[in-house]
C-alpha cells in the first residue's frame, strides 16, 4: 500500500510541485527586499547596538561605577575602575567596553541602577584596528551626548512595561 | 550552668550541649542559620536588632509561644526552639522590614555592597516592595580620622563597633547618643579615633556605615582575589588576606587564626599596603657612576656588583657587612648570611637598633614571648620592662588587655615613660632609662628576702645597702604570688646600653619568682632571622660560630668598613645612631642598597640600588615570637622591575660561585633550614654569670638625656609610607619633643615652641610638648621619624636652644 | 472609706511632716521591726497574705517578687551588696499619683522602703524620682532629713545592727527610665535604656547585685499593711485584687484628682466621686490605666469595675495599669487622640532595639496623615500590621505599650479612621 502512494507520488513529482507552489506564490508576492544603505529597515526602540554613556540634564555623568554590569556580562567585555572624585562622589576612571568581545545581550542595560549604559540605535560602525572596537569611556559618553535625545525617547516609551 | 549538660530541640533536631549558653551559639555550631546584626561571637550580647528571633515552645500548656532572640536565650534541658516556624519567620520578616524602612537604597555606590550582611539577609526575609512612603532618616556623617570612612545614614544602630570600643579596643571613643528615630553612632566630641585596632570596626560593620577610606570607591568585593599571606610588621604574624585586583593590593583584611591574632588586625598591619605604589618606590636597579645616578639592568647591576665585591673580598680580611631588617624573610636572611659567610666573613646582622651586645653569646636560639599568645590570658601577673606593648605589638596588648579583664591579671610596668595602657597597670614604675637597671635590683633584693636567698655574686655589693621602695616591694609580692608570673622586654629595651644587666638582672628575678621571661622584638621576623643566622656569632639554627666571631650591628656601623650591604633597611631611620650610620656609610667605598623604596639620603652613601619587593610581592616565610613558622606567596607581582630579594640573593650566589646556590624555589630554601632545626622548648632565663655583670648602676648623672621609642607607625619603610597611617593621630607625635614641666621650666622651654635640638654634629627642629608621662631630666624625641635622621643615639645627652 | 493607706495623711495639717506621721502611728512598724528582728520570710509571709500587687502597672505580686530575693536552695550569694530601688519615675501620661505620695506623704515611703530593704536583706535603697518632679524631690529629700535626724535610718539603727542608707536619684526625663533595667542604668550614670532579660534584676540588678524594684505606691502600702494585718489589706478590695488603689481620673470630668479607693470600685462610682463627666456630656471612652493601656468604650467601662481582673477581662480587654484613668466625653476626636499618644511613644523610644526604635515613628507619621487628611485606605491595616510587628518582639515593654493603643483605637473606632481618610476631616468635630 504505502508502497504504491510512494511510487505514484515520486512519478508525478508531488513534492516537487508542491514546492514550486511556494516558490511561485514569493515569486508575484510584494517584495520586501531592502536595498541598504539606501534603505533602511525599521528599528524597534529596544533595538540593541553600540553602547552609550548618558548623562544628567546638568550635563553630570549618570554612571556612578557600581561594577553591576561588570560584574553581569556574560562575555566580560568591561572593565571598570573606579575611586573617589574629589567631590566625594564614586566615579569611573576608566570605563571600557570591548566591543569585539560584547554579545549586545543587553544585560548591562538592565542592571544598570542609573540608567547609564545605555545601547543604542547605532549598529553601522566599523573597526580597522582591535584598538577601534574598544570603546573608551570618552567615546561612550560622546555617543551618549550625540543620541542622549534618541535614548531619552525610546527609554520613555518603555518605561510602562518596566 | 557550668559543666552540665542538657538537651535541646531546634527544629526537631536534638542537640546535646552545656547549660546556660545562648542558643545561637549552639546553632551556629550545628550549622542551622540564623539571621543576625548585632551578635558577634568576639563581643557581648546586646540583643537589640531583634533579627535572631525564634519562636521558643511555651514553658507552660496553653500560652502561647513566644519569639526569643535567640542570642541573649540561655538554653535549659528540654527547650524547644523552631528557627523557620510561620511565626520565627513572620518575626525576622517583620524586625527586617524595619530596618530597611530607615536604610538608604544607595547600594550600587555603597562599598559594602557584595559584602553586606543587611543585604545578604535582606534577600531572604526582605520583601520586594517597601510599605513605607515617608521621608527616610538622613544623619550627618562623623568624621573618625584617616582609616575609617562613614556613611551613618546607613547605621542599623547595632551597637558592635561600640562593644567593640569598650569590649576589645579598650578605647570608649564610639558611642550611641539620641533617643528613638535620632540615635547616631558618633564620638561624643568629634575626633579621630585612636585605637590601634581601630578599622577592625569597619569589618563588624554589618552595613556600609564604616568603611575602610584608603579603600573608598576603589574596587568592589566580587572582583577582588584573596591571598593568604602573614602580616609583615610585628612579632605576630598576625593572619592576613590580601585583596587585589588588576595586581594591584587593593585591600589587606583579617584571617581567622584562634592561636594568634582571632578575627582581629592591627591598623598598621591592614593598612601597611597603601605604600606599594608610593612615589618612592624604587623601579629598576641603578648605578652610582661618577657621582651620576644611572638606571640600568638586572644584568649590568650585578655583574658591577659582584665585580666590585670580588676585589675586595679578595684582597683583606674583615671588610664587608651585611645589615638587614627584622622584617627580612627567614629565605632571605638564610641566603644573605650564606654570601657574607661565602666569602669568609661573619659580619652580619639584623639587630639594627640594639646597643649593647656584651651577652649576645647568652641569647636563647631565638627570641621567644616565652608563652604562648593565646595562653597570655593565663597569666596571672606580668611585668612589662621598657615595653609600649599595645602600640608595639596590638595583637599582644589586646591578649594581655583581655588577660586583665577576665583574668584579673595583675601588669606591672617598669618603664622610661608611663605610657598609657588599655588596661589598668597596678603597679608602675617610671625612672630614668639609666636608673631601670637599679629599681630591677631593687625588686631582686625583695624577692631575695621574700625567699631568704643570698644575692648571687657581682649583685651583692649593689644592693647591700639598697631601700627597697613600696612599689618595688610590691612589685616583688605579685611575682612571687603569682602561680603564672611573666616577665616581659619591650621594643625599647633594647636600645639602652645596658640591656645585658637589665636582662640578667630581670632572668634573676624570673628565676627567684619562678616566672617565665620573654622577648618582644621588632619586625616579623626577628625568630627566623635569628635561626637563619643572621647573627655574627651564630650560623644557621644557632651553630655556634665562637673561634671567628664577626662584627655585630653597632660595630659595622661604627666603624667604617669596604663594603656593605643593606638589606630592607634604612639606616638614617632604622638605626640607633642615625648620625653615625650615615656617616660611616659616607665613608665606605662600596654600599650596596637592596630596598624596596629609594630616597635621597639613600642615594647620597649607595653606589648599587637593587629594587626589591615588599613581602605583599614575595613568597617567604616568617617564625614569629612563638616559633611559629609560617609561609606566604606573593599577592601580587613585584611593582615594575623590582624582584623578590631572595631571588637577587640566589643569582648573586650563582654570580660569586658560591657553593649550594641552586634553589628553585623559596620553599627549597626554607625547607634546607628546617631539615636542620629542632624545635626546643623554652625557657628564657638566663643563668647568673658574675664575671659578666659589671655594676654600671650608679654612674648617672644628672644632665638631661634623651629618651626615646619608635612610634608604631614608623616602625619600617613600608609603614613609614602608608599615608594614612601616617595621618594618624599617633604619629602627631612625630615631630615633637617632650618633657617635663619641671624640666621644661630649668630649660626655659614653652609649650608649641619650636627648638633647635642638637646632638653631637647633627640637630633638628622640634615642637616643645609638656608631658608628665616623661621622667625627670629626660627629653622624649621619637626615633625612626624624618626629623631625627640628624640626631646620634637615644639614651644619651642633648641639648635644646630656642 | 477613701484614704486609708497612702494618703492617710491627706486630711491632717501638714501632712508631709514626720510629726504628723508619727502622729498617726508612722514608723511604729519600723521601729518594731527594729527591736524584734522579725524574721524576715514572716513579712514577706504577711505581704503574700495581702495579695499587694505592684502598683506600677504589671500588678505582679509584690510578695512572690521579694521571695526571688530567698531562692529556695539558699541564698546564692548571701555576701553580696542587695538594693531595693523604689520607681518614682512617674512618666506614664494620666498619671500623678505617685507625685501626691512624695508629696503628702514622703515618711510612709521610707518606711515602706526600709521594711522592704530589711525584708529583701538589703542595706541601700535608691529612691528614683523622675526629673520633672522637682517639688517632690525636694519634700522627700527634706523627710529624708527628717528621718535620718530622727534616727530611722542610718549605720546600726537605734542599736539594732541593721543598716538602711536610702538616697535619692533624680532622673532626666525620660519616659523609659520607668522601666525597671533602664532605671538601674539610669542610676548606674549610663544612659537610660532598658537591659535584656534574663538575667533579671533579682539576680543581676543595680550595679550588678541582687535588686528589687518597686512602685512608690507598693512601698507606701507597705507599712500599713503590716499595721493592720495582711488580710485587712486583701478584705479591702476583692479576692486576687486586694486593697486599696490610687486612681488619677483626669480628662474630661469635673473633679479631676487623685482618689484613693478600696480595689474593685464601680467604675462609674469612681466617675460620681470625679464628680461625672465634664459640661454634663455623654461618656465616649475611657483609657483606664494610662496611655499605654487600651481603650474601652464607654458604654462598656460603665459596667467594668476597677480592679486587674475585671479591666482585662474578654469583654473589656484592658488592663488596671497605673490606674490612671482617662475620660474622653463625646466631642473627642479619637484620631487626635491617637496622633497625640503615638507621638509620645515616638519621642520616647530609647532607641535601643530596631522594632520599637524604627516602628513608633512609623506608627506616628502614618496616625499623623490619617489625622492631616492624608490618610489613605490602606493605612489602617498597615498601622495594625506594624503595631503587631512591634507588641512581643522588643526588649522592653515600651514597644507594646506603643503598640497597644494603635490596634484598640482601630478596633473600636475604625469608622472615625475611616471617615478622616474618606472625608479628609474629622467626623467629632462636624456634630
Amino acid at each position: 500500500m504505502g508502497g504504491m502512494t510512494r511510487f505514484f507520488k515520486s512519478l508525478f513529482l508531488v513534492e516537487l510541485l508542491k514546492g514550486m507552489r511556494l516558490t511561485g506564490r514569493y515569486l508575484f508576492s510584494k517584495k520586501i527586499t531592502v536595498q541598504y544603505p539606501e534603505e533602511k529597515t525599521p528599528q524597534s526602540h529596544r533595538f540593541r547596538g553600540k553602547h552609550a554613556l548618558r548623562r544628567y540634564a546638568n550635563g553630570e555623568e549618570r554612571c556612578i561605577a557600581c561594577k553591576l554590569c561588570e560584574a553581569v556580562c556574560p562575555a566580560l567585555a568591561i572593565t571598570i575602575e573606579s575611586e573617589q572624585r574629589d567631590d566625594g562622589s564614586r566615579r569611573t576612571t576608566r570605563y571600557d567596553i570591548d566591543l569585539s568581545k560584547c554579545i549586545f545581550c543587553g544585560f548591562c542595560e538592565e542592571s544598570c541602577p542609573v540608567d547609564s549604559i545605555v545601547e543604542t540605535r547605532e549598529y553601522e560602525y566599523h573597526g580597522e584596528t582591535r584598538e577601534d572596537l574598544l570603546m573608551t569611556k570618552e567615546k561612550l559618553l560622546a555617543m551618549g551626548d550625540k543620541y542622549e535625545e534618541e535614548i531619552a525617547a525610546d527609554r520613555a516609551k518603555d518605561a510602562i512595561y518596566r | 550552668m557550668g559543666d552540665k549538660k542538657v538537651t535541646i530541640e531546634v527544629n526537631g533536631q536534638e542537640i546535646e550541649t552545656q547549660a546556660g549558653r545562648m542558643l545561637i551559639e549552639i546553632a551556629d555550631e550545628v550549622g542551622i542559620p540564623v539571621p543576625r546584626f548585632c551578635y558577634h561571637k568576639k563581643l557581648s550580647v546586646a540583643a537589640n536588632c531583634r533579627m535572631c528571633l525564634v519562636e521558643m515552645q511555651a514553658m507552660r500548656e496553653g500560652m502561647e509561644n513566644p519569639v526569643v532572640p535567640a542570642c541573649a536565650t540561655p538554653i535549659g534541658d528540654g527547650m524547644k526552639f523552631y528557627t523557620k516556624s510561620p511565626k520565627a519567620i513572620a518575626a525576622q520578616k517583620g524586625v527586617m522590614e524595619f530596618l530597611l524602612i530607615n536604610h538608604p537604597l544607595d547600594c550600587p555606590i555603597c562599598d559594602q555592597g557584595g559584602e553586606c550582611e543587611l543585604q545578604d539577609i535582606a534577600i531572604g526575609y526582605g520583601e520586594g516592595y517597601s510599605q513605607y512612603t515617608e521621608a527616610k532618616r538622613v544623619v550627618k556623617n562623623k568624621d573618625l580620622g584617616p582609616l575609617i570612612a562613614t556613611d551613618m545614614t546607613r547605621c542599623i544602630h547595632c551597637t558592635r563597633c561600640v562593644r567593640f570600643g569598650e569590649e576589645i579596643a579598650g578605647t570608649r571613643e564610639l558611642g550611641m547618643i539620641g533617643r528613638g528615630e535620632h540615635t547616631e553612632i558618633t564620638t561624643y566630641l568629634e575626633h579621630s579615633i585612636s585605637s590601634e585596632m581601630s578599622a577592625n570596626v569597619i569589618d563588624l560593620c554589618p552595613v556600609g556605615a564604616l568603611t575602610s577610606k584608603p579603600f573608598r570607591y576603589s574596587a568592589r568585593s566580587w572582583e577582588l582575589n584573596n591571598v593568604d599571606a602573614i602580616a609583615a610588621h610585628d612579632c605576630v604574624g598576625s593572619n592576613i588576606i590580601v585583596q587585589t585586583l588588576h595586581n594591584k593590593v587593593k585591600r589587606v583584611l583579617p584571617r581567622e587564626n584562634e592561636a594568634l591574632n582571632e578575627v582581629w588586625l592591627s591598623d598598621r598591619d591592614r593598612f601597611s599596603y597603601l605604600s606599594q605604589t608610593h612615589t618612592e618606590r624604587l623601579e629598576t636597579p641603578m648605578i652610582k657612576k661618577g657621582g651620576e645616578w644611572q638606571c640600568c639592568d638586572w644584568n649590568t647591576a650585578l655583574t658591577t656588583l659582584v665585580a666590585e665585591l670580588d676585589i675586595l673580598v679578595k684582597d683583606k680580611k674583615n671588610t664587608i657587612g651585611a645589615l638587614l631588617s627584622p622584617s627580612s624573610t627567614l629565605e632571605e636572611g638564610y641566603l644573605l648570611q650564606k654570601i657574607v659567610r661565602g666569602m669568609g666573613q661573619h659580619n652580619i646582622d639584623f639587630r639594627i637598633r640594639q646597643q649593647d651586645f656584651s651577652q649576645q653569646t647568652l641569647d636563647p636560639l631565638y627570641p621567644h614571648l616565652g608563652v604562648n599568645i593565646d595562653d597570655i590570658s593565663t597569666l596571672d601577673a606580668v611585668m612589662l620592662i621598657g615595653s609600649n606593648i599595645h602600640k608595639d605589638q596590638p595583637i599582644i596588648g589586646h591578649r594581655l588587655r583581655q588577660a586583665v579583664l577576665k583574668n584579673d591579671t595583675k601588669v606591672m610596668a617598669v618603664s622610661h615613660r608611663q605610657y598609657s595602657f588599655h588596661f589598668p597597670v597596678t603597679e608602675n614604675i617610671i625612672v630614668h632609662p639609666q636608673r631601670i637597671a637599679l629599681q630591677l635590683a631593687g625588686i631582686a633584693k625583695a624577692l631575695l628576702t621574700l625567699n631568704n636567698a643570698s644575692a648571687p655574686t657581682g649583685l651583692k655589693e649593689v644592693i647591700d645597702d639598697m631601700l627597697i621602695t613600696d612599689i618595688q616591694q610590691k612589685m616583688a609580692e605579685k611575682l612571687q604570688a603569682a602561680k603564672r608570673g611573666h616577665l616581659i622586654l619591650g621594643n625599647m629595651i633594647y636600645g639602652l646600653e645596658d640591656y645585658a644587666q637589665i636582662r640578667m638582672l630581670a632572668s634573676l628575678i624570673a628565676s627567684l619568682s619562678e616566672c617565665n621571661i620573654g622577648y618582644l622584638t621588632e619586625g616579623a621576623n626577628a625568630a627566623g632571622l635569628a635561626i637563619a643566622g643572621c647573627l655574627p656569632h651564630r650560623k644557621e639554627v644557632g651553630k655556634e660560630n665562637n673561634q671567628d666571631v664577626g662584627l655585630h650591628a653597632q660595630e659595622m656601623l661604627s666603624k667604617t668598613l669596604d663594603a656593605y650591604i643593606l638589606l630592607g633597611i634604612e639606616p638614617e631611620l632604622d638605626t640607633l645612631n642615625p648620625q653615625q650610620a650615615i656617616n660611616t656609610l659616607t665613608a665606605s667605598s662600596m654600599v650596596v642598597v637592596m630596598n624596596a623604596f629609594v630616597t635621597d639620603t639613600m642615594k647620597q652613601y649607595a653606589n648599587i640600588l637593587l629594587p626589591i619587593s615588599t613581602p605583599l610581592e614575595t613568597s617567604g616565610t616568617f617564625v614569629n615570637t612563638n616559633g611559629m613558622w609560617q609561609s606566604f606567596t606573593g599577592a601580587v607581582s613585584p611593582y615594575k622591575e623590582a624582584r623578590p630579594a631572595w631571588k637577587v640573593l640566589r643569582v648573586l650566589g650563582n654570580l660569586f660561585e658560591l657553593d649550594d646556590f641552586d634553589y628553585r624555589s623559596s620553599e627549597e630554601v626554607k625547607e634546607s633550614i628546617a631539615s636542620k632545626y629542632t624545635a626546643e622548648k623554652f625557657d628564657n632565663r638566663i643563668i647568673w654569670q658574675e664575671h659578666l655583670f659589671e655594676n654600671r648602676i650608679n654612674n648617672v648623672n644628672n644632665e638631661p638625656i634623651r629618651i626615646s621609642d619608635v612610634p608604631g607607625y614608623a616602625i619600617d619603610a613600608m609603614v613609614r609610607r602608608a599615608d594614612a597611617l601616617q595621618d594618624s593621630l599617633d604619629m602627631q607625635i612625630a615631630d615633637k619633643v617632650l618633657m617635663n614641666e619641671k624640666l621644661a621650666q630649668v630649660l626655659q622651654c614653652h609649650a608649641d615652641n619650636i627648638v633647635e635640638v642638637e646632638q653631637l654634629e647633627g640637630s633638628g627642629k622640634f615642637i616643645v610638648a609638656i608631658d608628665e608621662s616623661i621622667p625627670d631630666d629626660c627629653i622624649y624625641i621619637p626615633s625612626a621619624v624624618a626629623a631625627t635622621t640628624n640626631l646620634a643615639a637615644p639614651f644619651s645627652t642633648v641639648s635644646i636652644k630656642e | 472609706m477613701t484614704n486609708e493607706v497612702c494618703f492617710r495623711t491627706l486630711h491632717l495639717d501638714k501632712p508631709s511632716s514626720l510629726d504628723t506621721y508619727i502622729s498617726i502611728g508612722g514608723y511604729q512598724v519600723w521601729k518594731k521591726i527594729l527591736a524584734e528582728k522579725t524574721s524576715q520570710m514572716d513579712i514577706i509571709e504577711e505581704i503574700k497574705i495581702s495579695n499587694l500587687r505592684g502598683r506600677g502597672g504589671a500588678g505582679f505580686p509584690t510578695g512572690l517578687k521579694w521571695s526571688f530575693m530567698h531562692p529556695p536552695g539558699g541564698e546564692v550569694q548571701p555576701s553580696m551588696q542587695r538594693y531595693i530601688v523604689c520607681n518614682s519615675d512617674e512618666g506614664e501620661p494620666g498619671t500623678c499619683k505617685d507625685r501626691d505620695i512624695l508629696r503628702y506623704n514622703p515618711h510612709q515611703l521610707i518606711e515602706g522602703m526600709a521594711i522592704a530593704g530589711y525584708a529583701i536583706g538589703a542595706s541601700i535603697g535608691y529612691n528614683y524620682i523622675r526629673g520633672e518632679f522637682w517639688e517632690p524631690y525636694e519634700q522627700f529629700e527634706q523627710a529624708l532629713s527628717e528621718a535620718y535626724e530622727a534616727g530611722l535610718l542610718g549605720k546600726n539603727i537605734q542599736n539594732s545592727g541593721i543598716d538602711f542608707d536610702l538616697y535619692t536619684h533624680l532622673g532626666a526625663g525620660a519616659y523609659i527610665c520607668g522601666e525597671e533595667t533602664a532605671l538601674l542604668e539610669s542610676i548606674e550614670g549610663k544612659k537610660g535604656q532598658p537591659r535584656f532579660k534574663p538575667p533579671f534584676p533579682a539576680s543581676y540588678g543595680l550595679y550588678g547585685r541582687p535588686t528589687t524594684i518597686n512602685n512608690t505606691e507598693t512601698l507606701a502600702s507597705v507599712p500599713v499593711i503590716l499595721e493592720k494585718g495582711g488580710q485587712w489589706f486583701l478584705e479591702q478590695g476583692k479576692p486576687n485584687n486586694g486593697g486599696t488603689k490610687l486612681f488619677s481620673v483626669s480628662g474630661h470630668v469635673n473633679k479631676p484628682g487623685n482618689y484613693e479607693v478600696p480595689m474593685g470600685i464601680p467604675f462609674a462610682d469612681l466617675l460620681e466621686m470625679a464628680g461625672g463627666v465634664k459640661d454634663g456630656k455623654k461618656l465616649k471612652a475611657v483609657i483606664p490605666g494610662g496611655s499605654s493601656t487600651p481603650v474601652i468604650p464607654g458604654e462598656i467601662m460603665m459596667d467594668l469595675s476597677m480592679d486587674y481582673d475585671s479591666l482585662a477581662s474578654k469583654a473589656a480587654g484592658s488592663m488596671l495599669g497605673a490606674g490612671s484613668v482617662i475620660v474622653m466625653h463625646e466631642d473627642t476626636c479619637m484620631v487626635k487622640t491617637l496622633a497625640r499618644l503615638s507621638h509620645f511613644y515616638y519621642d520616647e523610644s530609647c532607641g535601643q532595639c530596631t522594632p520599637c526604635r524604627e516602628g513608633t515613628g512609623w506608627l506616628s507619621r502614618i496616625v499623623h496623615r490619617i489625622e492631616d487628611g492624608q490618610g489613605k485606605n490602606e493605612d489602617l491595616d498597615l498601622l495594625n500590621s506594624i503595631a503587631s510587628k512591634i507588641e512581643g518582639r522588643t526588649i522592653c515593654a515600651l514597644g507594646a505599650a506603643a503598640a497597644m493603643p494603635v490596634a484598640s483605637f482601630i478596633k473600636h473606632y475604625r469608622d472615625e479612621f475611616q471617615y478622616h481618610i474618606d472625608h479628609k476631616k474629622c467626623m467629632v468635630s462636624m456634630k
